[in-house]
């Protein structure tokens, strides 16, 4: 505090110096609903006048006056606007003002809430504010509320949002019981790329809250969104710092009350930070040069470092260049313990004990680079890098007791299959952006961005070994040993995995204010992407008798000597090099594919404020839309390939907020929207998973010739009509009610389901006629306590979903794929029929200097189908669960804070079933995750 | 700010050096690759070899004057027929997968051997390997009980072509002493191909003297279809001899099954594939009658199993002779969608003159449901399998 104070002083020195015909204000804001903490970035001006400036993280100002009386204008979003007349300012006089007390209040106008670029969305007031404001149906979460529920990443942020959950162990985000193929993500309003194969949109895990300003979901539609949106849009804004200069530093550490105490390993060869250094190696010379057993990852405590640095500096009157820089750096153990099944009509797999090691790690920066030429005119740049890893090892039947259905042993079929798979992903993406603010004139605004993103998706060197007769590596008899299951040479496999996203995409809006009460927006979406894919795997075959199977010693057999020299072991691959034998050799690439997809819309919308309450939002988008898939694939007749689409879309949308008085809005939106196909869902590669295979579908895109079709409509999307209804109660001081009410319906819905091909290999089709949701919402945020002060101690938030569900299903399906549905008709994949997210937090201090926030959160979710079962296989269900994380925080003096956290704290079993005959049930997983315990220390300097 | 800016360098810089990289140490291999792998099978110089792959969409007629090599997957489309005369060897690249013979959903082939001029399907590397090219497949229009019924197909597990439909009596062509030797090709990461595959083969196909002989995978797989077979030998397939599932109701007459070093089951059988269900209406099971059956195992104390039968599959298998196996028979079941049982107590699936020769169990009942062994075998001792010796003659290689 000392430090910035006399960075001030000599800022100000140095200013005094150059203008020296002006004098200078200073000051503190100081936060009424915060317990009077300083209120960084609050908007300071001279009225009459561009001269202005925002404060910073200690809530202070200084500005460069004029000469003369004036009257300082101080404002924050979501608060009372403070006007303070007849200053006196002297040329190289200095006014020290006493501190301003800003309390929160609805009084500021709708422009000023679109003014994004100036005002500091973090705090529950202002994003309620902004949402009260919105001209569309939009939740937002900001900073602030995700660091008091301790929230380390995007991916929790949504979960606290109303109609949103995830699914465990997974990355999958539902909304509204849709899952990722029916959402889009974005980044500062700028399209985001997946970061894995088979999703449509980027692990919200990657985006930790270091780097987050708000993170909002918009579930209406408006028309500057891509056609391609059914459930929702996730937004992720970015820290955007304009103070004066700050630095943070943060230090974590976890304990899984599950891994403490256990051997963990994690794969041979990859960084403890998550980085790999073998791309770029021919995956042949890695096969022989490396092994296949795990190695030892060390004590199992996770921790994180994080520092975040912001400096400003003024240049002439009106400009302003802010900087920010982020980097952090964590890791995570987890230790899952429990059983797993494959199970369909029949057990193929069983495994009554498993662990999984997964050893994970995050890597962020972020740098931002924000001119402001003046009130007018801003320009920002951001750039961010993410690393993500995720190393996975799995030790199926550790006790001897797994089954196989195609067991081989000539011991016993019944018992002995084990397996291990060792498995290391890499993300590494790349987001760059530019974007624009422009007031052009005073009824003309101007607002864009460009972006260019990279992703490099990696599952390098995975290794699956399978072995039969495994109670003989844990009895004492050295004489007996387990063996290899050698059904397929690739029962025993390495496999490499190389996904390449590139995207250029951009947005372009102009919003004229004709009159005080009507506003017309026009502009341009649009993006350009590419992928390329393909991988390849080498399997092992022929082993020599004289080998010895020590299941903890698999290099002795799985190493390049076996292989080139003593021609123990032979290698095997897909596609020969062409005059080469594909045993014992390099080969070519097994599968690969190639995409591009492009979208270019315009749109138009206009906001009409028919009077003081009522405001109407019509809006219209035409797009050109493309994609184009070719594939060049195993085991398949028609191939090599391509498929190409091109469509135009005309969606016509209105939105309406009638407001009922000062803090009381109705909200109705109508839209109709267009899901569309991926690449993955149309390219027929099988992926090949531990227990699943996964395969794309043409038929998603119509029909072709020389195929007869039933239930096949020839289309290649889905239109989808939404229908909103919402009444929200703003209560002041970070206080809201709302009840909201929705409807969507979904034609030709598309459900990934087991195809009629003889593998039980998945595939999507498009399975009926409509699918339908219905749903209410309901959600409250609400002061309980109050301390002598009239200061919330006590708070509650709340919200819940119910939601039905139903979609029809055809008998039969039957096209370039075909398969089956016993049923007529069923409900959505992924939607459970009830969801709740409530915390309570609860306010102390402790003597003079300690600041304490106790919050209790919770999730809770009813069961929901995971996959729905095709043919007579019953559906797999996610059966439901409750979560309780506590978090305690603890603010010491100005600088320090140090905090508790204890996650997952009632363990439940993490169970996947699949429903069979008499309304039985067949267990697959069961699985607990353990306690998570973890301790944090944050300065700011 | 000076300190504050000193500190944040130091902080990229720590950063920077905490993402250190993972190991590399990835040797160099260099592979001298004097092998010439492919090569043709010493055809005289006068005849004319010619490739053959792709789809063809008008009838092949093979030349007895040409030498000819499957280079790729070659698929006769619907209408087409592909001829072959007796006596002629065709050889198939020997590159591992995607190299076999696909005979669609509606096309023919007319491969119509002797006993002194078989036709041999083989591999043409110089010293040939079971997996070194697919084999050969037939697609049919008849029953499966993978689908509802009517004309619904499934896909193949090669190639994913279409199967199965409403015609009993269709016809895919004549096989008849046809030998395919060093198959089962890889087709993807879970599944190879057989020597035989019958996808939904109707039983106006005539299929007589057919021998696998050596092969990677399965010797002879049925999925559905009503295709009887007469006169079957399979030598040192790798995985099962015999498979059936998805509701397979042919005759197999005269079966004679070898095990080698490497091998699976002599017979597998399920009643559908539990991968998809039993979708039929009304429901089925497979339920293939075997008659003059001979399966050679290694020995009872090499352990496994003749015969496995599971997934609610019927069986009727008269005058079988099993030597040297653990078990002769492992039922698996359960009482739901599993009712390989429920055929015994039926009298639907039965074991009529069985001889067990060097077997420690007969019958090992996992069905969930019990019955005795005489609910189920009858006539112990007195099979004496098929006349191999006699009908084998000349045409077959063991």
């Amino acid at each position: 505090m000392i430090k910035n104070r006399l960075l001030i002083l000599l800022f100000i020195l140095t200013c005094g110096s150059v203008f020296s015909q002006k004098g200078i204000i200073s000051g503190q804001t100081l936060d009424a609903e915060m317990n009077s903490e300083p209120l960084p970035f609050a908007n300071v001006f001279i009225k009459g006048t561009t001269t202005g400036a925002t404060t910073d993280f200690d809530g202070n100002f200084s500005l460069n006056v004029d000469e003369g009386i004036v009257t300082l204008v101080i404002s924050f979003v979501g608060y009372q606007t403070i006007e303070i007349e007849n200053i006196n300012v002297v040329a190289g006089e200095t006014v020290e003002l006493n501190p301003i007390i800003l309390k929160a209040d609805e009084g500021e106008s709708l422009d000023e809430v679109a003014v994004t670029a100036s005002t500091k969305k973090e705090s529950v007031q202002s994003l309620l504010t902004e949402q009260k404001k919105a001209v569309e149906l939009k939740t937002a979460i900001g900073a602030d509320e995700l660091s008091e529920k301790s929230v380390s990443n995007a991916s929790g942020a949504v979960t606290k949002i109303s109609g949103v959950s995830k699914e465990e162990g997974s990355n999958n985000v539902y909304v509204r019981g849709l899952g990722d193929r029916y959402l889009n993500t974005t980044f500062n309003g700028l399209t985001l790329p997946s970061n894995s194969i088979d999703k449509k949109n980027i692990n919200l895990d990657l985006f930790t809250t270091d780097i987050i300003e708000n993170v909002s979901i918009s579930k209406s539609y408006s028309p500057h969104f891509f056609a391609d949106f059914s459930a929702g849009n996730v937004n992720i804004n970015s820290k955007e710092y304009t103070g004066n200069g700050f630095f943070d530093i943060s230090l974590k550490s976890e304990m899984n009350t599950n891994a403490i105490g256990s051997d963990f390993v994690k794969s041979e060869g990859t960084g403890r930070f998550g980085f790999y250094n073998r791309y770029d190696n021919n995956p042949f010379a890695v096969v022989l040069s490396h092994g296949v057993d795990p190695v030892s990852a060390g004590t199992p405590i996770a921790y994180s470092i994080s520092g975040a640095a912001g400096k400003s500096f003024n240049i002439g009157d009106d400009s302003r260049l802010s900087l920010f820089i982020s980097a952090s750096f964590d890791n995570n153990y987890t230790l899952y313990n429990g059983s797993e099944i494959d199970y369909t009509n029949d057990y193929n797999k069983r495994f009554p004990n498993v662990d999984r090691y997964k050893y994970s790690t995050n890597t962020t920066l972020l740098g931002s680079a924000i001119y402001r030429f003046n009130s007018e005119h801003k320009i920002s740049f951001n750039s961010l890098f993410i690393n993500s890893s995720g190393d996975e090892v799995g030790f199926y039947g550790t006790q001897g007791d797994g089954f196989y259905r195609d067991s081989r042993s000539f011991v016993d079929t019944d018992r002995g299959f084990y397996q291990m798979n060792v498995q290391f992903n890499q993300d590494l993406i790349f987001v760059n952006q530019l974007l624009g603010n422009h007031t052009l004139t005073e009824k003309i605004k101007l607002d864009w961005g460009i972006g260019y993103n990279n992703v490099y998706s990696h599952e390098p060197d995975r290794k699956r070994i399978s072995i039969e007769d495994y109670f003989y590596a844990l009895d004492d008899d050295l004489n007996t040993h387990p063996v290899l299951l050698t059904n397929n040479s690739f029962d025993n496999q390495r496999y490499f995995q190389k996904v390449i996203d590139d995207e250029l995409n951009g947005r372009l809006k102009i919003s004229y204010q004709v009159t005080e009460h009507t506003k017309i927006n026009i502009g341009y979406t649009g993006r350009t992407k590419s992928r390329e894919f393909e991988n390849i795997r080498y399997g092992y075959k022929n082993f020599d008798d004289s080998l010895i199977v020590d299941p903890r010693n698999l290099n002795s057999i799985f190493n390049g000597n076996n292989v080139l020299i003593d021609s123990l072991v032979q290698t095997d691959v897909f596609r020969p090099i062409p005059g080469m034998s594909p045993t014992n050799r390099p080969g070519l690439p097994e599968n690969t594919y190639t995409g591009n997809m492009d979208a270019h819309g315009g749109f138009v919308s206009a906001e009409f404020n028919l009077n003081d309450k009522l405001l109407l939002v019509p809006g219209f988008r035409a797009e050109y839309f493309s994609q184009e898939i070719n594939y060049d694939v195993i085991n398949l007749v028609n191939n090599p390939s391509s498929l190409k689409v091109t469509e135009e879309f005309y969606l016509p949308t209105l939105n309406v907020r009638y407001a009922l008085n000062d803090s009381q809005n109705l909200r109705a939106s109508v839209s109709k929207t267009i899901s569309t196909p991926e690449f993955k869902e149309m390219a027929p590669y099988v992926y090949e998973g531990v227990t699943e295979r996964v395969g794309g579908n043409p038929d998603l895109l119509g029909w072709q010739d020389g195929v007869s079709y039933i239930n096949v409509k020839d289309v290649s999307y889905s239109d989808i009509l939404n229908f909103d209804l919402k009444y929200e109660w703003f209560m002041g001081n970070g206080q809201i009610v709302s009840f909201a009410g929705f409807a969507k319906q979904i034609k030709n819905p598309v459900n990934l389901v087991v195809a009629n091909d003889a593998t039980g290999t998945q595939r999507y089709f498009r399975t009926g006629d409509k699918a339908s949701v219905y749903g209410l919402e309901l959600e409250l945020r609400k002061h309980i306590l109050f301390n002598a002060d009239e200061q919330a101690i006590l708070t509650t938030g709340f919200n819940a979903t119910y939601m039905h569900t139903e979609q029809d299903l055809f008998s039969t399906i039957s096209g370039t794929y075909s398969t089956s549905f016993a049923r007529s008709k069923d409900q959505l994949e992924g939607a459970s029929p009830f969801l709740l997210n409530a915390d309570l937090s609860y306010n102390a201090t402790f003597g003079k200097s300690i600041k304490s926030t106790f919050n209790v959160v919770a999730n809770y979710y009813s069961d929901r189908i995971y996959a729905l079962g095709s043919g007579q296989l019953g559906n797999k269900i996610e059966k439901g669960f409750a979560a309780l994380d506590f978090i305690w925080k603890n603010r010491i003096g100005d600088n320090i804070e140090l905090n508790f956290t204890a996650k997952n704290l009632l363990n439940p079993d993490l169970q996947i079933i699949r429903e069979i005959q008499n309304n039985d049930e067949i267990l697959l997983s069961n699985y607990k995750r353990g306690i998570n315990l973890g301790l944090q220390f944050n300065y700011k300097f | 700010m000076k300190t504050t800016l000193l500190t944040l360098l130091i902080f990229i810089a720590t950063s920077f050096l905490l993402i250190s990289c993972g190991d590399d140490d990835t040797a160099d291999i260099i592979i001298y690759d004097n092998s010439v792998v492919n090569n043709g099978g010493g055809d005289t110089p006068t005849s004319q070899q010619i490739n053959l792959s792709g789809t063809y969409v008008d009838d092949l007629t093979l030349d007895a004057n040409n030498s000819y090599i499957v280079n790729g997957p070659l698929v006769m489309t619907e209408g087409t027929t592909l001829t072959i005369p007796a006596g002629m060897t065709i050889r198939a690249l020997a590159a591992g997968s995607d190299v076999y013979v696909a005979i669609a959903q509606g096309a023919k082939i007319i491969a119509n051997g002797t006993a002194d001029m078989p036709i041999v399907f083989t591999s043409n590397a110089s010293s040939p390997q079971a997996g070194d090219w697919g084999g050969l497949i037939l697609l049919g229009k008849a029953p499966i009980n993978s689908v509802t019924g009517g004309n619904e197909t499934a896909t193949s597990e090669i190639g994913s072509l279409p199967y199965g439909g409403n015609n009993p009596n269709d016809d895919s062509g004549v096989l008849r002493y046809i030998r395919v030797e060093y198959s089962g090709g890889k087709a993807d990461g879970q599944s190879e191909n057989n020597g035989f595959s019958f996808y939904g083969v109707g039983d106006a196909t005539v299929v007589q003297y057919v021998e696998m002989f050596e092969g990677l995978d399965d010797g002879f797989e049925f999925f559905g279809g009503t295709v009887n077979v007469d006169f079957l030998v399979a030598v040192n397939a790798q995985d099962d001899s015999i498979d059936w599932t998805e509701g397979y109701i042919g005759t197999i007459t005269n079966a004679h099954v070898i095990h080698g070093p490497e091998h699976d089951k002599g017979i597998e059988g399920d009643g559908y594939n539990t991968d998809i269900g039993n979708n039929s209406n009304p429901v089925f099971w497979s339920h293939p009658t075997i008659e003059n059956l001979t399966i050679i195992g290694l020995g009872s104390d090499t352990g496994n199993e003749a015969i496995r039968l599971r997934a609610g599959t019927r069986v009727t298998i008269t005058n079988a002779y099993i030597e040297g196996f653990n078990e002769g028979f492992d039922m698996d079941g359960d009482d739901t969608n599993n009712p390989t049982g429920e055929g015994v107590l039926l009298d639907e699936t039965n074991a009529v003159n069985i001889s067990f020769v060097d077997v420690n169990i007969k019958l090992k009942n996992d069905t969930g449901v019990s019955f005795t062994e005489i609910d189920f075998i009858q006539g112990d001792g007195n099979g004496n399998g098929t006349d191999f010796a006699f009908w084998g003659a000349r045409w077959t290689v063991e």
